[in-house]
């Protein structure tokens, strides 16, 4: 249990020389980082990364392939040296500490089993090399394979298990030591998606049971809204937002927030206006004018908008059919049981509505149909187009 | 195999007749030239034969056998390859493992430059890096002698290869410089193959660099290992050109290896039944010894 503080971390891949490395060492693949900056020193994967996480915390690095997840989460284990700024675990500025000595444990994304150890072994191995005595490697091990349910295992090679055990007894190897922080780098990531749902919901009650810090990264924001306290969202080596699941969701700092967080992705809607008629704001798009809410007039007039050209912004949840509103042409529309997906066409563009089956006449939203769509305005978001940055 | 029992019966008669087809040529080869002779070999060794230069062969059954373990220069030359395998294959083990784990994750200019220099002697002709050798443990010019007495280390010129005391280890020095190449460059692949996460996994279970190697590195290049084992001894157990060019067993048989004492024994004496009996022997304490090996280093894993 330890709380962790990185200030303005800084990661930079000297030039040429890692890449021969990587090359040789059989990197994974999807670590390219080929939408990031690259400049004189080198490739910079993470920059301006500043956060601190509470004792007991979850917090959940989320971004796209390449955005410097995994390289934070790396160099808060230590397995790749901080180019610039500070990191604590605790009170210890561990920048130059080595990771066996920061008392951290680690679940990789592809289990990283001792494959020649059994599993008792696999999980008694941190125990040994602090030379743990007998006894309380056995109980801790035991207690452990308990909570997740790999008992009767404890006896088998890794080869001899499935994915999710496999993932079970990486999670009991970090575990059984108590660490003071507790990695987890895309650990459901090579699970199917049924095993990958269980695993998660494990993992939450898992988390009721143990008193550590987690720091866990992943590219599913799934994963990401339910794990976590905290969610740090990140595109091209940037923080984008930090907040708690709910806010992140409706409060969205920038576009790309908005669009990365929730599925469907929200509908954008390019070139609309903002007008300012006396106290009041309203939006022109599409051909008619949107009124908005007191509360959205308030931040805006406390921002002191002007008139300007925006991008609204409206979560596929949010859109209603109803018999009068902005005219579509539904594309295709695709039965989920409890809800309806409507892939609709307005003026060219392309958005989705998400509408609940129940009550609802089908023959209505059939492939190729006319409808009318509306929304409550109080739930929009305006984004300005050039900073990307949320309004409201 | 699995998925070969789903294709049709047909198929894969037709598949397997065009596999032995494809196979033949190397087939008859290797049944001319290996099998048949090691099969003559173990045959003419229960006869008083000298391949029909004299008389025919006499069928003698184990006397052959007999003579050899009352014979004391063959024994000689046993316990002189004993120590030959005994040495070189440590010294050979422990010194690849060093210099693989010490140029493995180099830059990859500096790897394969060293890789270079360990492999140089394996592929540069025996016979030009043994005179070489000759040259340099002359008794008369030889750098040896000029180096040791110039720097004190010894008063006289040593007749390095003509003196009892050090003919074999001087050989043995020949082998380990040609025997260790290999098994770096079999070792640096080795290491470069570990998976790099389970490393990292070590690393932040709290494993310092030893700790690592012994529990994560070790077992997994264990097979790379215990092939390096067996090639190596197999290696040193069938010294031979090494002897021939520089020694011919001499000084007074000191650096006969059964291989040397074969040839001598079958070409020199023309006593073709003797010699194939102790290349029987030869063949028995390796395939012997292999076995061993196998069996401790799969009982691992």
């Amino acid at each position: 249990m330890a709380s962790v503080k990185l200030v303005n971390i800084k990661k930079v891949y000297p030039n040429t020389e890692t890449k021969k490395k990587k090359v040789k060492k059989g990197e994974q693949p999807e670590e390219k980082k080929v939408n990031l900056q690259i400049t004189d020193e080198g490739v910079v994967a993470v920059q301006e990364f500043s956060l601190d996480i509470a004792d007991r915390e979850f917090v959940v690095l989320v971004g796209p392939s390449g955005c410097g997840k995994s390289t934070t989460l790396r160099m808060i284990a230590g397995l790749e040296e901080i180019t610039a700024g500070e990191l604590y675990i605790g009170d210890r500025l561990v920048n130059d500490v080595a990771p066996k000595d920061r008392d951290i444990a680690m679940v990789f994304q592809n289990y990283a089993l001792y494959p020649h150890m059994s599993v008792y072994d696999n999980m008694a191995f941190s125990l040994k090399l602090r030379k743990t005595p007998k006894a309380e490697i056995d109980a801790k091990v035991k207690e452990a394979a308990e909570i997740l349910g790999i008992t009767e295992y404890l006896d088998r090679k890794p080869k001899a298990l499935s994915g999710g055990q496999r993932q079970r007894v990486a999670i009991g190897r970090a575990i059984v030591r108590d660490p003071k922080v507790l990695l987890m780098d895309e650990p459901l990531s090579n699970l199917d998606a049924k095993l990958r749902n269980q695993m998660r919901a494990e993992l939450i009650k898992l988390r009721q049971r143990i008193t550590t810090t987690f720091v866990y990264v992943t590219h599913d924001q799934t994963e990401a809204m339910t794990l976590g306290d905290r969610i740090v969202i990140m595109r091209d080596g940037y923080i984008q937002q930090i907040g708690t699941p709910q806010e992140v969701f409706q409060h969205p700092h920038n576009l790309f927030v908005a669009g990365f967080i929730g599925t469907p992705q929200m509908n954008f809607f390019n070139n609309c206006k903002l007008v300012k008629e006396g106290n009041t704001y309203a939006v022109e798009m599409l051909g008619k004018k949107v009124a908005l809410s007191a509360e959205q007039n308030q931040k805006l007039a406390a921002a002191g908008a002007a008139d300007q050209t925006v991008t609204v912004g409206v979560r596929p949840v949010h859109l209603d059919i109803t018999n009068e509103g902005f005219a579509a042409k539904i594309d295709v529309s695709e039965m989920m049981g409890s809800e309806m997906h409507l892939h609709m066409n307005i003026e060219g563009q392309d958005i989705i509505g998400i509408i609940p089956t129940a009550g609802l006449d089908l023959n209505t939203v059939k492939n190729g149909s006319q409808v009318f769509f509306n929304f409550n305005p109080a739930l929009i978001h305006l984004f300005n187009p050039e900073t990307e940055l949320n309004l409201i | 195999m699995g998925s070969k029992t789903s294709l049709s019966k047909a198929l894969v008669r037709r598949e397997t007749i065009s596999g032995y087809l494809f196979m033949l040529p190397c087939l008859f080869f290797f049944l001319t030239f290996v099998i048949y002779p090691m099969f003559m070999c173990v045959f003419t060794s229960f006869f008083d034969s000298n391949m029909g230069k004299n008389t025919t062969d006499v069928f003698i059954g184990l006397a052959n056998y007999r003579e050899l373990f009352s014979d004391r220069i063959f024994l000689g030359a046993l316990r002189n390859t004993f120590v030959i395998v005994l040495v070189s294959v440590p010294v050979v083990m422990v010194f690849s493992l060093w210099v693989a784990s010490a140029i493995y994750d180099m830059p990859m200019v500096l790897t394969s430059a060293f890789r270079c220099i360990f492999y140089l002697p394996v592929v540069t002709g025996s016979v030009a890096v043994t005179v070489v050798w000759k040259w340099m443990y002359n008794n008369y010019y030889g750098i040896f002698n000029f180096l040791g007495k110039n720097l004190g280390l010894i008063d006289k010129n040593i007749n390095w290869l003509g003196d009892e005391k050090y003919a074999l280890w001087c050989i043995i020095l020949i082998l380990l410089t040609t025997s260790v190449g290999q098994p770096i460059v079999l070792y640096v692949s080795a290491l470069g193959n570990v998976d790099k996460t389970l490393i990292e996994a070590a690393e932040v279970d709290g494993a310092n660099r030893s700790q690592v190697f012994r529990n994560v590195k070790w077992p997994q290049i264990m097979p790379t290992t215990l092939y390096i084992l067996i090639i190596t001894m197999i290696n040193s157990f069938q010294c031979f050109a090494l002897i021939q060019l520089l020694t011919s067993g001499g000084p007074n048989h000191s650096t006969d290896t059964i291989m040397y004492y074969i040839y001598y024994t079958a070409f020199k004496l023309y006593r073709y039944g003797y010699g194939n009996a102790m290349g029987v022997v030869l063949m028995i304490i390796i395939a012997v010894l292999s076995a061993v090996q196998f069996k401790l280093g799969s009982s691992d894993n």
